[in-house]
């Protein structure tokens, strides 16, 4: 029988495990609390996918999470653990929204590129640092770029509720971006927006990158052989560095964007959390475009659904964070769908 | 004027102490917990519905306990049996308890971010006669809740187990050579899951001082990232019980500062980013300190 068909069915079963795991635990909370799980799961199908709008705010919601999970995904390659692209989004985001109210009087076809190109190089810039360490020290980057993300959010939220307060504004929030500075809408009236084609684009451009680039052949040589690099010649501690700093170039660029198209100011707790979502999403989808755009898509759809779910259910919205964090947990666990197992107790 | 400060300073220590030993004798036998901010929730949720409902402190704890050490188990399980990234599992599970949490109190309670049910009953405070009117001192030993007390014993305790028991040794094989402990006919995998247990058991013990010790409530921001403050705390402490006990000291000053800085427009959230800065400097010292060795990886 199949030897060639089994391993792209265990492949297969692999990736969707988690999500029915996901739907598994989901039914288990909502029945235990008196909802009929099939029925909600129904609302939720229709809610992300029912129609034109609701298909529109799902890709809304997946815009971040393709960028933040392409960050997750040229770090992990290269076999560098980076989790700082929350961090990198809160940072991106603020820059971003300055600089769209502050270049008011440019013209929109400058503002938004300067304005997205500040985002991504502070972004950068943040992660230079966990990068220098993990290339010259070995210095543990999960540990240093998880705590950098607790400092951006920290620090930006300091900067939001202080020096850069609005004045006459209770709420800790930038000033509203000048018009010309968002992203044009896709589809008025849903909120779909440019960022959608720009993130898309990048997550194509890097399935061509990775596969056929010499450089993204080198960076996913490291990853899988950092001894056997250094052997040919490649210089390790480099690629380290310069994939971190990518990495964190994607994370500003993402928050930027998600300035500009969706949110067009920068507010405290601007990101629910998209930079972890990214990690799970980067692993979901194995490092490939292709990957990483269904798996976006996935998490989008189940924010998007939960987000108008409760209009018509008392389904509290919390469902979907269980459903979000059980397929992270299971994320990369191994199931036993073929793959070698160590069975050792 | 000092004594209120020293006083709120060693409460806020308690938490991330309770739950930074726990993370610590987990790193200890292999496992990095990014899980116990999950596990403090938990903790401190259950521990004031418990308390509410029995009327009873200490019942409310051992079921803190309990529910921390269980999803210390499960998370551990996840890990050791099925392979998963720790810091995947881990970060899941901050995601899934959390939506769990306000699921739970909105579908059971019928509350959203709060829940303050009526008869909660709280950790008692411990007056030492003589001794609460000195100055300082009074301040440091009078008024303290039994967890506190309890913190404070298990640094020594921690430390006594690593370095002086066999269960310690093994412990410590488990996270240095496995091998090694699989060779001698123990489970490596058991004694990881066993150690992850304890962490989630000591955060949940941590969530519930911050509820029915410091509050008397459940909000649904109450650990604050205090997990990660106890994270910083061990790595700060580089597995050392005392080390990681003074991080965790420095911490609950910081904390303390934070919010006393908030009625007085003083920038509270520098100050609640010292931890994590703190722990990049010392990764970095660290770094430079044994600049040429190879690194163990992992991924």
């Amino acid at each position: 029988m199949g030897a060639a068909i089994l391993p792209i069915f265990s492949r297969a079963a692999g990736v969707a495990a988690p999500f029915v795991l996901a739907v598994a635990i989901g039914a288990i909370v909502l029945a235990a609390t008196g909802h009929e799980p099939l029925g909600v799961y129904q609302l939720m199908a229709s809610e992300a996918f029912g129609g034109e709008r609701r298909i529109a705010a799902t890709l809304t919601a997946a815009t971040p999470l393709l960028l933040t999970g392409l960050a997750a995904a040229v770090a992990f390659r290269s076999g560098i653990f980076n989790v700082g692209a929350e961090g990198c989004f809160y940072l991106g985001g603020m820059v971003a929204a300055l600089l769209g109210f502050a270049l008011a009087e440019w013209p929109p076809i400058l503002v938004v590129p300067v304005a997205l190109a500040g985002a991504a190089i502070v972004g950068g810039l943040w992660l230079i640092g966990p990068g220098i360490l993990r290339a010259r020290l070995g210095v543990d980057e999960v540990v240093t770029t998880l705590m950098l993300n607790f400092i951006a959010i920290d620090l930006t939220s300091w900067l939001v509720n202080g020096p850069l307060l609005v004045r006459g504004s209770a709420n800790s929030a930038t000033a509203p971006i000048a018009a010309g500075a968002e992203l044009p809408r896709l589809l008025p009236p849903t909120t779909l927006h440019l960022g959608f084609v720009i993130s898309l684009a990048l997550v194509v451009l890097y399935g061509f990158w990775s596969r056929l680039a010499v450089a993204g052949f080198r960076s996913r040589l490291v990853g899988l052989n950092a001894r056997f690099s250094r052997a040919v010649g490649i210089d390790v501690p480099a690629t380290f560095l310069r994939m971190m700093v990518l990495s964190g170039l994607i994370g500003g660029l993402a928050g930027g964007i998600h300035a500009l198209g969706l949110v067009h100011r920068f507010v405290a707790g601007f990101s629910p959390g998209y930079g972890f979502t990214g990690i799970a999403i980067a692993l979901l989808g194995r490092n490939s475009a292709i990957g990483i755009f269904l798996a976006a898509i996935v998490f989008g759809a189940l924010s998007s659904a939960g987000a108008t779910m409760q209009l018509f259910s008392d389904v509290p919205i919390e469902i979907v964070g269980i459903m979000q964090g059980v397929v992270m947990i299971f994320a990369v666990a191994k199931l036993g769908f073929g793959q070698a197992r160590a069975a050792r107790a | 004027m000092i004594d209120p400060f020293i006083h709120a300073a060693l409460l806020m220590t308690t938490p991330i102490l309770l739950a930074a030993i726990g993370g610590l004798v987990n790193r200890v036998g292999g496992l990095v917990n990014i899980g116990l901010e999950s596990m403090m929730l938990a903790g401190a949720l259950v521990a004031v519905a418990v308390s509410a409902a029995t009327g009873s402190a200490l019942v409310a704890l051992a079921a803190a306990v309990l529910v921390g050490a269980l999803i210390g188990l499960a998370m551990s399980l996840v890990v050791t049996r099925l392979q998963a990234n720790e810091i995947i599992v881990g970060l899941g599970f901050g995601v899934a308890v959390a939506g769990l949490v306000r699921f739970i109190l909105k579908s059971a309670y019928g509350v959203s971010g709060t829940f303050n049910p009526p008869g909660v009953a709280m950790l008692p405070r411990l007056a030492i006669p003589y001794l609460s009117d000195i100055p300082v001192l009074g301040a440091i030993v009078s008024g303290q809740d039994g967890l506190t007390w309890f913190a404070w014993a298990m640094v020594p305790a921690t430390a006594f187990f690593l370095q002086r028991t066999r269960a310690g040794l093994r412990l410590r094989a488990t996270g240095a050579a496995e091998a090694t402990v699989r060779a001698v006919g123990l489970s490596p995998l058991n004694i990881r899951d066993a150690s992850t247990a304890f962490a989630g058991a000591m955060a949940g013990l941590a969530g519930a001082h911050l509820s029915i010790g410091v509050v008397g409530l459940f909000n649904e921001g109450i650990i604050g990232g205090r997990g990660f403050i106890a994270l910083a705390a061990f790595y700060f402490g580089r597995n050392a019980p005392w080390r990681t006990a003074l991080g965790a000291l420095l911490f609950g000053l910081f904390d303390a500062a934070q919010i006393r800085l908030q009625g007085h427009g003083a920038p509270a959230e520098l100050v609640q980013m010292l931890p994590y800065v703190i722990v990049i400097v010392v990764l970095t010292g660290l770094g430079l300190a044994d600049r040429g060795r190879p690194s163990r990886r992992s991924l």
